[in-house]
């Protein structure tokens, strides 16, 4: 294909600030067939009529009439005519047929085209206004207007109609931080309805690559290899349309980019842009009051003007307080480039809670989007623990730290004391377990703090050590490191180990594995490969609540005091007692699925599609009874916070104007132009006659 | 539009002697009675001497007694006059257009005005009238005036083939002559196309009001009516304006027709209502109308003869 028939053919999808975006297929054919015709048809308008002279008895009834329809004279001064100037529009309008205008909001366009529907948190925003101004009474969620304005594309696009091509196939996919298909290459307008009617809401934040990625193969083909043998994809037939119907708020939009030829059709949905944020919420039993919790809460405000908000906090659905003053959330600003929502934290007054319970933030003002408006955290009982140290004796650093600490009971062994008291793999009857530089030839099931030696586990190989080491990476949102920064750790002497797949480093430095965990049903572990002797982290405060951190950790299983709050999108991977069965997981909407839970008691379920607490039940190893977790998901995301649309997408180098989906039908207008070009030739024609009839 | 060459050469050429044997039969008809030097065939609003009775006045001091109705006298044994109509010439004043704008059409316009006027005074000639011819064009006038008497009309004849147009007709400066220069008052035809680029109201002004039975005879070639017929203009033409040489450039077209005709009926419906404001009588007549019709028909209805 010549460079000029790809210009000429190729599909340009152009921005344009006009309601309704016009798309020009082939613009420069419009332009040379307009600039080649147009100038000679002036031209010879200049060319001057020679007329019969004729004498008459009088000319005053005649008037002036200069509608030369013959020339035989090179030049006149032009001037105006009825003829010329339908000649100039119909030319005009040829012209502009030839380029092939399409626009949004007539008619459908043929060929393949691909149906994303955006299903994310964002897309829950009740709607209350359209884009004119009219009033939507009840609200509609911003989703419903997708999914209807698809419907009404879908029986344009495959119902045809006049000048316009019948779309040979559609297919749907809806997405949020996942994509799926839900419904492949069709021409059934049924079947494509009924598969957007099922789409479901989610608070799931939007990501666009994972659809467009689906969307592609099925498009494009993993094909031979070329000329120098590198494989590429390469299109299966016509390149299909993308068409995005979504409010814009792409998390992954600047990762994204357009193959050759690819185009998209950004349908705009809402309108609504007022809405607050919960983003983070958390909750801790102070030390000296473990009976007590204290929750403290983020807020974000995406909008560009401050807001003031009630917030309130519910322990297991119960009011328990409302912060006594409105919290002021600073309005969203533009740094360096960047768009920062305003922030605000809340700290409310420690509450009596000792048992389990979960706890919600919530923002007393209503707003657009209702589902981000709180946030839970599940908090387990008030629990005391108990701690051994196992050493040689002389663990006195260890030793002193773990004294200080709200332990129920503190004791320590010997090495001997231990294997013997654990004989035959029998528990220790401790919460936590450390090994300070000893190991034991077996560990029995518990939970282990190991420092310095190397633990006697599968998979955990020592081959030698390193000296003088910092750390280079570490997992800082680890429970372990909450105030426990190791940025200014110095290690002298570093235990080389080779873990493998199972466990998990939270530390690392350029040699190797600094800290490691191990999570199993029966044995939890986090093991520090070095002596803090060796390292100055005893002189500093983060080393102290390390350990208390640790200890917390190991103590409730791998649970932290605060259950880690998901985010929807994210799988619920949750350790339950062995033997466990039956498992069931409740939905906040009321919906119950079923759920295995393997023979070591590892539940995984999800991924999560909804925020608000889900709630696990399952039969015990005993079969007595039926027990509960309870699992917060929180939409907890400043980006689909921000629920004003965007009015254009750029995606790599192009720039896709939004349509609003009251517009969003789009078809060719070229047919139409070139009707009325030949009209308007028709109407030039019988002019001529008319005046060349005497 | 313009004709070929005059074809009118003689007397015969103008009036042929079948159409002069209908027309000793007839007369020129007044609406008015004027006054005039001679005693003649018509009837005058001034009393007088003929044998026709008018009216009775009372006698003052002076009057003359022969005029004394005795047997008044002898019944009421007051004195009265009798007034009596007295009898007197008509002037026939034939104003013929002979600017360049006559020589137009087929038929002749200015051929088929002079044949009418030969006409109309040879009716005048032999009812003893008198008559007079003025031929007017760019502003001067040409006469052959008191003309009186059936052996006449071989006078008024040569002074018709004598007549050439040429230049504009300059009709109000002629009419302000005509009018200033009458001799008795009479009736006046005016032989024209009535197409003067001054306007022809000043000019028919000047001739208005001044005692003159007025008629303005509008002549028009039938293509100057409608230029669609035969022998009219179509295509593309440089229009010359025969009196003025104004050159108007146009493209015949049936609209451009459409308002030469919308623009033709304007000026004959103008031309229409100032005469009948004025009391003139005004005939718009194609100069294909036989002049015998005109003359014998036409011109009857409009009480111009009898």
């Amino acid at each position: 294909m010549s460079a000029l028939t790809q210009i000429l053919s190729m599909p340009q999808i152009l921005s344009m600030p006009q309601i309704l975006a016009l798309t020009w297929v082939t613009p420069l054919a419009g332009a040379i067939l307009g600039a080649s015709i147009l100038a000679p048809l002036v031209a010879l308008w200049f060319l001057k009529l020679r007329r019969k002279r004729r004498v008459i008895s009088s000319t005053l009834l005649w008037s002036r009439s200069l509608a030369d329809l013959r020339a035989n004279t090179p030049f006149q001064r032009i001037r105006f005519s009825w003829l010329l100037l339908l000649q100039i529009l119909a030319i005009v309008l040829i012209a502009v047929a030839l380029a092939q205008p399409e626009a949004e909001g007539l008619g459908a366009s043929g060929g393949r085209h691909v149906l994303l529907i955006d299903r994310s948190a964002s897309m829950n925003a009740m709607e209350t206004a359209e884009e004119d101004g009219t009033t939507i009474d009840p609200p509609i969620a911003r989703l419903a207007l997708a999914k209807e304005a698809a419907k009404t594309r879908v029986r344009a696009l495959l119902g045809g109609g006049w000048f316009s091509k019948r779309a040979s196939e559609v297919m749907i996919v809806a997405f949020g931080s996942r994509a799926e298909i839900r419904s492949p290459f069709t021409d059934n307008i049924s079947t494509l309805e009924s598969a957007i009617d099922a789409i479901t809401p989610t608070d799931e934040a939007t990501v666009l690559s994972e659809a467009l990625e689906l969307s592609r193969a099925f498009t494009s083909n993993l094909n031979v290899a070329d000329a120098r043998g590198e494989k590429n994809e390469l299109p299966v037939g016509e390149l299909p349309t993308i068409e995005l119907y979504s409010d814009g708020r792409v998390s992954d939009l600047a990762t994204l980019a357009l193959r050759e030829g690819e185009g998209i059709v950004y349908h705009r949905v809402g309108t609504a842009d007022r809405n607050l944020a919960v983003v983070a919420v958390s909750a801790d039993r102070p030390p000296e009051q473990q009976n007590r919790i204290q929750v403290f809460a983020a807020l974000v405000n995406p909008r560009t003007e401050a807001a003031s908000v009630t917030v309130q906090m519910a322990i297991d659905g119960t009011v328990r307080a409302v912060t006594p003053e409105k919290i002021t959330i600073p309005a969203a600003a533009e740094r360096d480039g960047q768009w920062v929502p305003g922030r605000a934290q809340v700290v409310f007054r420690p509450v009596e809670q000792p048992n389990n319970a979960s706890i919600e933030v919530a923002i007393v003002e209503d707003d657009a989007l209702r589902d981000d408006d709180a946030a839970l955290v599940v908090v387990p009982p008030a629990k005391k623990l108990s701690v051994l140290l196992v050493s040689n004796g002389d663990a006195f650093l260890l030793r002193t730290v773990l004294e200080a600490l709200p332990v129920e009971r503190f004791a320590t062994m010997t090495l001997g004391e231990f294997e013997a008291a654990t004989a035959q793999l029998k528990p220790s009857g401790y919460d936590v377990v450390v090994f300070d530089g000893v190991a034991p030839a077996a560990l029995p099931p518990g939970s282990y703090l190991a420092v310095g030696a190397v633990p006697p586990i599968d998979g955990l190989t020592q081959f030698g050590s390193h000296e003088g080491v910092y750390p280079r990476i570490a997992r800082e949102e680890h429970p372990l490191f909450r105030a426990a920064s190791i940025d200014e750790l110095f290690v002298s002497k570093l235990v080389a180990v080779q873990a493998s797949k199972n466990f998990e480093v939270v530390a690392e430095c350029a040699e190797g594995p600094m800290i490691l965990t191990l999570d199993r049903s029966d044995l939890h572990l986090v093991y520090l490969a070095f002596d803090p002797l060796d390292s100055n982290w005893p002189f500093q405060r983060s080393f102290v609540n390390f350990v208390a951190n640790a200890v917390e950790h190991l103590g409730r299983a791998g649970e932290s005091l605060t259950g880690r709050a998901l985010t929807p999108g994210e799988a619920i991977s949750m350790r339950l007692p062995a033997g466990a069965r039956n498992g069931e997981v409740e939905t906040p909407d009321g919906r119950k699925f079923t759920c295995t839970i393997d023979p070591d008691g590892q539940l995984t379920w999800g991924p999560v599609q909804l925020a608000g607490l889900h709630r696990i039940r399952f039969t015990p190893a005993s079969g007595e009874g039926v027990e509960m977790r309870l699992v917060a998901v929180n939409i907890a995301n400043a980006d689909e916070a921000r629920i004003a649309p965007r009015s254009e997408l750029a995606i790599g180098t192009q720039t896709v104007q939004g349509v609003s989906v009251g517009d969003s039908r789009r078809g060719a207008l070229w047919p139409w132009v070139l009707s009325v070009g030949l009209v308007i030739v028709l109407l030039e024609w019988w002019s001529y006659q008319r005046q060349v009839r005497v | 539009m313009s004709s070929a060459q005059p074809t009118l050469r003689k007397l015969d050429d103008l009036l042929d002697s079948r159409l002069m044997a209908k027309l000793d039969g007839i007369d020129v008809m007044s609406r008015k009675i004027f006054s005039g030097k001679l005693q003649g065939e018509r009837r005058s609003r001034r009393r007088g001497q003929s044998v026709e009775f008018a009216d009775f006045r009372p006698y003052v001091h002076g009057d003359d007694l022969r005029f004394v109705d005795w047997n008044i006298f002898g019944r009421l044994d007051r004195l009265f006059l009798k007034m009596f109509l007295e009898e007197e010439d008509l002037s026939l004043i034939i104003a013929l257009d002979t600017s360049a704008s006559m020589r137009s059409g087929s038929p002749d316009t200015f051929d088929y005005a002079r044949r009418v006027a030969m006409a109309l005074a040879y009716v005048g000639l032999v009812n003893q009238h008198r008559v007079s011819l003025v031929g007017f064009s760019q502003g001067r006038v040409e006469r052959a005036s008191n003309l009186r008497g059936r052996r006449k009309a071989a006078d008024v004849a040569q002074w018709l083939l004598r007549q050439q147009p040429e230049g504009g007709s300059g009709f109000e400066e002629a009419m302000r002559l005509v009018g200033t220069a009458r001799q008795g008052r009479g009736v006046m035809i005016v032989l024209s196309d009535f197409l003067f680029p001054e306007g022809f109201e000043k000019g028919l002004g000047m001739v208005a009001g001044r005692g003159f039975d007025l008629f303005a005879l509008q002549v028009l070639a039938p293509q100057v009516v409608d230029p669609s017929r035969e022998g009219g203009i179509h295509g593309d033409l440089l229009l010359v304006d025969a009196e003025t040489g104004v050159e108007t450039e146009v493209t015949v077209t049936p609209e451009l027709i459409r308002l030469y005709r919308e623009r033709l009926d304007r000026l004959c419906g103008a031309i229409r209502a100032y005469c009948t404001r004025r009391d003139i009588v005004h005939l718009v007549v194609e100069s294909s109308t036989p002049v015998e019709t005109l003359m014998l028909e036409y011109l009857r209805r409009r009480g111009l003869l009898r």
